[in-house]
């Protein structure tokens, strides 16, 4: 599947359901994010891009159970995150596969620490802390990644990730508090 | 000034986003917040540089996401060939059909065929043990020819034989005399190979079995078997060893013997094979009263140790006095 199909039938005048209206727009909004989500889920540019993709396909075959309940972006994420977590499921036994790539990509994603008038110093430092918490989101399980990556990549709050997740609130709170817990073991560990 | 909050009142902090009130008032509570929340902001800003970076890096997929109009039409799917299969299998029978052919030819070329028939191949040779030969140290034998052995002069008589006494090559390139196991033998001027005492007629070897003349067995002369003339057994002496006697089993005395109170000696001959084993037991010299009998039942009891020759065991012949005494 390609994104081409998404665009025809996008542009080929099918009705939508009522909460979703234009499909593209709604592809252009909400792509950054949700593949921004995956990127950060998977470490993997190459299978983000798909899996964003197939995010959007999911989203619009199932457009008409759209019932508005929540966000259309809460709903989207949703989609996303069942696919990572399908997607990890599947690739368990690809251990070195898996090794290699977040080897590679965890010196590519802490270069991209923005530049903002820093001393080289403090530059260095803040590398240093946002690699400790790549190293601890890597090894946080599914769940607590998840969470971690909606509640302080993504900015959501409690509400939103226990309906992306189909947690409860409490279980949000206290997968966070332990993926805080090893965010900041690492971090002690550069002190 | 209320204590200092614990990692789970930071943590909280952190996850609700909320600060608390003792974080505005104490100064190291409020650093280590910010510390966290510095480091948890820069992570999410790396993330969400790398996120803008690899979307940028994928210009084309982009476009057609942000909605330019793309038909899509439907490419059949192409095999291996890109839908040449048809000429793509075609062209494998030609090229294999030439490799056969020209290999075909090629055998018909005179100098591969010779270069074929120069090459000479190695057959791995039969490494299992050779049947065992048949024993053939009795008498003297002919090569198994139809006739009987005619009239002839006796090779050379020699202590081995190297060349058996077959009839004369035409010119041999190496010659050797003919020889046969056997002591000295009266000469006799013929032009071919036979028994001295044999008869006239189509020049043989004779009919015996082994590698000697005559109708016997073995390399020698004769009717017998074993080296010699006239066969049989070696004797002992002149690089025959005497059999010695291992297992001597006494004679029984035969109950009109020992009533009558009979006594003396029984001289028995016998040929001690190659295993040691007594045959062709003859009494030289009888007692009578049944005391033979017992002594050659007591003597097929016996076991020797073969007589040698040459370090190989051949029969030899032996006479052994059975006394009979009453005490």
């Amino acid at each position: 599947m390609d994104w081409n199909l998404v665009s025809d039938v996008a542009e080929s005048g099918e009705a939508y359901s009522e909460g979703i209206g234009d499909f593209d727009s709604l592809v252009k909004l909400h792509r950054p994010r949700i593949f921004r989500f995956i990127l950060a889920s998977l470490r993997d540019p190459e299978t983000a891009e798909n899996l964003t993709q197939d995010c959007f396909v999911k989203a619009y075959k199932a457009r008409e159970r759209f019932r508005g309940d929540s966000r259309l972006g809460t709903w989207l994420m949703q989609i996303a995150a069942n696919l990572v977590r399908d997607h990890q499921s599947n690739s368990r036994l690809k251990f070195w596969r898996r090794s290699l790539r977040s080897h590679v990509d965890l010196s590519d994603a802490c270069d991209c620490v923005a530049d903002q008038q820093r001393s080289p110093e403090a530059t260095a430092s803040a590398k240093e802390q946002v690699r400790a918490i790549w190293n601890a989101a890597a090894d946080l399980s599914e769940r607590q990644r998840t969470v971690f990556l909606l509640r302080f990549v993504e900015d959501m709050d409690l509400l939103e990730i226990a309906a992306v997740t189909g947690m409860k609130e409490g279980t949000v709170k206290a997968h966070l508090f332990r993926a805080l817990q090893a965010v900041r073991a690492k971090m002690e560990e550069l002190k | 000034m209320t204590q200092h909050l614990t990692w789970e009142q930071i943590s909280d902090c952190l996850i609700e986003g909320a600060v608390s009130a003792h974080a505005n008032e104490c100064g190291s509570c409020r650093s280590e917040v910010a510390r966290f929340e510095s480091a948890l902001t820069n992570f999410r800003g790396s993330v969400r540089h790398w996120s803008d970076q690899a979307l940028s890096n994928r210009p084309e997929r982009s476009r057609s996401a942000l909605g330019s109009r793309i038909v899509s039409t439907t490419i059949p799917a192409r095999g291996m060939y890109s839908g040449n299969e048809i000429k793509a299998g075609m062209s494998s029978l030609l090229v294999n059909a030439a490799i056969v052919t020209l290999l075909l030819i090629a055998g018909t070329v005179q100098p591969i065929q010779k270069k074929l028939m120069d090459y000479v191949p190695l057959i791995a040779p039969n490494l299992r043990p050779l049947p065992p030969k048949p024993e053939v140290a009795k008498g003297g034998g002919g090569g198994a020819q139809n006739s009987e052995v005619t009239k002839g002069k006796l090779p050379k008589p020699a202590p081995r034989e190297f060349v058996p006494p077959v009839q004369p090559v035409d010119q041999p390139r190496l010659p050797m005399p003919a020889t046969i196991v056997a002591p000295d033998m009266p000469t006799l001027s013929a032009q071919n190979i036979g028994d001295p005492l044999g008869k006239l007629g189509i020049p043989s070897a004779g009919n015996g079995l082994g590698i000697g003349i005559g109708p016997g067995k073995g390399p020698g002369v004769g009717p017998g078997s074993g080296g010699g003339v006239g066969g049989g057994a070696y004797k002992p002496g002149g690089g025959v060893s005497a059999p010695i006697a291992l297992v001597k089993p006494e004679p029984e005395y035969s109950e009109e013997a020992r009533k009558a109170k009979w006594s003396g000696s029984v001289t028995v001959q016998i040929v001690v094979d190659e295993n040691g084993l007594p045959q062709d037991i003859q009494v030289t010299k009888a007692l009578g009263m049944g005391l033979d009998q017992k002594a050659v039942e007591a003597v097929k009891r016996w076991r020797f140790k073969p007589g040698m020759k040459d370090g190989k065991p051949v029969p030899v012949i032996a006479t052994i006095e059975v006394n009979f005494r009453l005490l």
